[in-house]
This record gives C-alpha cells, structure tokens and sequence, in this order.
C-alpha cells in the first residue's frame, strides 16, 4: 500500500507535517507527530532504519540541549535548584523540551519519507515537474554511491594493510594512515567521475530540452487533491505565527 | 562574419542574465534573512516567539540555497557536474574516516572545498547547498545549514581564484576567514532552529557564555567563532593537500584550474597532446 504513494505526495506530507509542527510551537503536538511517525515506520517495516538513525542524530543533541538549558537559562525566573553559576529554572527545561521534541518531530517525519521512498521514482517524479535534470542525477548517484564507496575504501584498506599499514600508534601515524587511504580514494573517485562524464556526455546528458522516461510514477488525482491541502494547511499554520508573533518580534 | 558575431547578442546571454539575477537573489536572501534575524531576535526567548524566529531562518535560507542551485544547476558541464556526487561522498566519508582520528572536529565540508578549488565558486555553491540537502536524507538536522555550507564552498572558490592556494601556507589563513563568515551566518539556524549545538562539547562552550549572561544567539555566535575557523582551516588545508596529491593530468583538465592559475606550477607538458589524438 505505502508503495504505491506518490513520492511527491509523501514529500508534502512530511514537509508540511515538520512546518506545521514547527509553527504550532506546542511540545505535546512535537511529541505526538513523533510517535505517529514511529509507529508508521513500524507498520512500513523500516522502524530498524529509522529508530537506531533517528537515535544517533537525536541523543547528542538532546543531552547538548539538556546541559545547556538545564543548567543554564538566564532568562528563567522560577529556580528549582542552584550550584554556584549553574541553575535549574523551570522556564529553562520546558524550553529544552520544546525545542528537543521538535526537532525529534521533524527529524522522525523526514526519516521516515526518506528510509520509505523510492529513489528511482522520486527523481521520475521530480523530472516531471520540470526540476532540473541534473539535480535528479546527482541525488540519485550520491545515494547509489554511498554504499559502493565504502566497499572501495575497505578495498583500499586492505591493500594497504597487506603492505604494511597499521592502524595504531600516535596521532602523527594515524593521520598518516588516513592519508594513505583518502589519497587513492579521491584520485579513483576523481578519476571515475571523468569516465562517467564521458558515458554521459556520449548519451546526450549535457543537452538540454524535453526528455522522455521509460519510468511512468501514477498519480492518482486525490493524492494531488491531498498535496493541495496539505500545501495550504502549512501556509495559514506559517500565516497565522508570523501574524500572531510579528509584533512582539518587531517590538524586541 | 566572426566579428559580427562577436557585437550581436548570443541568445544564452538573455538566460545568463537571469541566472546571474537568481544567484544574487539567493545571495541577499541568505543575507536578508541573516540581517533580520539578527535585529529582531525575541530578547526573551522563554516567552515563545522562538518558532517565528525558526521559521523566518527555515525559509529565508533555504529560499535562497535552493535559488542558488538553481540559478547554478543547468549551466553546469557535465564534467564538472559528475564531481558533486563525489563531493557529497567525500564530505560524508572523509567526515567519518578523520572521525576515526579521535580530533574534536567534523570536517564535513572536505569535498566541497575539494570541488570549489578544482571548479570555482559557483560550483562550490552548489555544492555546498546541494551536498546538505541531500545529505539530509540520512541526516535531516543538516538541511538548515545548506546556506552556511554553500557559503563555505563559494568563499573557497573565491580564494582559489584569489591564488590563495598556490601557496600551501596561505590556504588555512583562507579557511580560517571562510570559518568566521559561515560560523556567524549558521549561528541563528543552531540559536533558533535547534536551539543549541549537536555536540557536547561546543554544547559546553555555549553554555559557559550562556552562564556569564548572554543571549542564545550572542553565545552561539561566539562558540561558533572559537569552533569554526580552527575546523575550516584544517579543512582548507586537508583540501590543498589533496589537490597537490592528485596528479597534474587530473588537477589541470579543470577550465577554472587552467583559466585562474589556482594552483602552484605550470601545466603538464603533455596537455595539448588530447588534441591531437
């Protein structure tokens, strides 16, 4: 079922999601997007993904969040507890939470579209709309890179290893290390990306004009009706918190 | 017949106009947005104007990330064009690998400063603008900061330009510049988009400022002007000593390489031998 959604669909559902979350302004709404977006991520089979990447992204900034509001916040007035220059405020750990839960919103709802969507039908669709070609290329060859990369650098490792690399000792040899195997890395990527530009060039890629796609992504009309509305509710949510905090933004 | 030529307007010069338009238009949004935020930043952030601020730094700078790549994109040579995916690599693998080192830094932006020497400042643009927002399918925090990333590489354009890296010893007082401008442009996205920094070490450092009484932004700003230019220098100079460890066959089959004289020494002798084949 979750297949057959239209990556631009899922695109606006989760850009409109993280806007509207944004301009609610509100830690109970974060933190009910954010486990909605957990428990969609169970149902589509991704929650291995999307958790543990959800987790490294979140913890550091979470536990950054905590100490720096925690225990700093000048601004507070209702002292709970005090060492010396640190102290507890209330006003310090709510904004702490409201800005922690928001940012788990946005970063779940976005991990979640982008674990669950289909590259291939992504760069179709966005073609479609006109978005220039080459931005397609490049999203789409640096995700297929990725993985083919670290295989090349454990390549890389290896040969080095078997004439007589150790990864051990002090900084000064490690760094050298490092550059023992990010010199060959960049020259073959550099290199590489010569022979490809050659394929691409051969195949008319750097011509402009229509292209066609042999990759037809079905767009069903109440999926454009949804993207419309959810297009619009992201607009009156970013209206109506310009409108309601421009004064006392002006005013400051 | 060719000198006529030369006085009759070319029909691209029409559309390079106008991407030449939309480049600037990113650039003062970037800038815009920067300067409003800075003058209307909520003196008391516990009171909740904070999303405004957000929103205001979301689509102030992204408007203008995505303007640039834009304006940039389409005119670019394919030659240069396959470089981006390798710069989006480099920029997430070398991050990593130099991660095994145990340095208090990310250097993340190694592929983009790569790509800015060999192929000038609007490709460092994009590069900067695009490697943060398709890194931000793994990441999605690193999509705020595409207007302080395409900073970065366009500033290592300009040096490049600038022969700062014909000399090795000058390409990290370059950096170091590059560090302060997108250290102070990507302190509001931290102030108010996640309201602190990822880390717990420059969490610390905001927090001492904070202790001493500064607002959000003030302490930011200041922890990103300690962290910042030490990163981006060392990322500068990681990058020339990459570029001079490539070969010359490589370095100099890039226009921007030939046309400015980036980098120290003359081009291969075998240069025009392409031709003829």
């Amino acid at each position: 079922m979750r297949a057959r959604l239209h990556p631009l669909t899922a695109l606006t559902a989760a850009g409109s999601v993280a806007v509207i979350t944004v301009a609610a302004d509100s830690w109970l709404l974060s933190l009910a997007v954010a486990c909605a977006a957990g428990v969609l991520s169970v149902r589509a089979g991704v929650a291995g993904r999307v958790l543990p990447a959800a987790a490294v992204i979140l913890a550091p900034l979470c536990l950054s969040l905590l100490m720096l509001h925690g225990l700093f916040f000048p601004e507070g007035h209702t002292v709970l507890a005090q060492w010396g220059p640190a102290r507890v405020t209330t006003e310090g750990l709510g904004f702490a939470l409201d800005l922690a839960s928001r940012t788990a919103a946005c970063v779940m709802v976005f991990l979640l579209f982008s674990f669950t969507v289909n590259v291939p039908d992504l760069v179709s669709a966005l073609e479609a709309r006109r978005v220039p070609a080459q931005f397609g290329f490049v999203l789409a060859s640096t995700l297929t890179l990725l993985p083919a990369i670290a295989a090349r650098l454990d390549r890389i490792r290896q040969a080095q290893e078997s004439r007589g690399l150790v990864l051990r000792g002090g900084l000064l040899s490690r760094l050298g290390a490092v550059r023992l195997q990010m010199v060959p890395l960049v020259l073959a990527l550099v290199d590489d990306a010569g022979n490809r530009a050659q394929a691409l060039d051969a195949r008319g890629f750097g011509i402009g004009g229509p292209r066609t796609s042999y990759r037809d992504v079905a767009d069903p009309p109440a999926q454009r009706r949804f993207r419309a509305v959810a297009l619009l509710l992201a607009a009156v949510a970013v209206a109506l918190r310009l409108a309601a905090s421009w004064p006392a933004a002006g005013l400051s | 017949m060719s000198q006529q030529s030369l006085t009759v307007p070319a029909p691209g010069q029409a559309a390079g106009r106008g991407r030449r338009l939309l480049e600037i238009a990113g650039a003062a949004a970037i800038a815009a947005t920067y300067i409003f935020l800075v003058l209307t930043q909520p003196a008391d952030i516990a009171s909740g104007p904070v999303s405004f601020s957000a929103l205001v730094a979301l689509g102030g700078f992204l408007l203008g990330a995505v303007l640039l790549i834009v304006a940039v994109l389409p005119v670019l040579p394919t030659s240069t064009l396959v470089l981006i995916p390798v710069a989006l690599v480099l920029n997430v693998v070398l991050g990593q690998l130099m991660g095994t080192t145990g340095l208090p830094f990310y250097f993340d932006s190694i592929g983009t400063v790569l790509i800015a020497v060999l192929a000038g400042p609007a490709t460092g643009a994009a590069t900067g603008a695009l490697s943060s927002i398709v890194w931000s399918f793994f990441n999605p925090t690193v999509l705020p900061f595409a207007a302080g990333a395409a900073l970065i590489g366009f500033l290592a354009g300009l040096a490049a330009r600038g022969g700062l890296f014909r000399r090795f010893y000058l390409a990290p007082v370059a950096g170091f510049v590059t560090g302060v401008l997108a250290g102070v442009v990507s302190a509001p996205i931290a102030a108010f988009v996640f309201g602190g920094t990822s880390g717990l070490g420059t969490g610390a450092i905001v927090s001492a400022f904070r202790a001493m009484g500064d607002t959000l932004l003030a302490a930011i700003t200041k922890q990103a002007l300690i962290s910042d230019p030490m990163d981006k220098a060392i990322v500068f100079a990681i990058a020339a000593l990459l570029v001079y460890a490539l070969p010359r066959r490589t370095t100099f089959q890039f226009p921007f390489v030939r046309r400015y004289r980036v980098l120290a020494g003359n081009a291969p002798v075998a240069a025009p031998a392409p031709s003829k084949a």
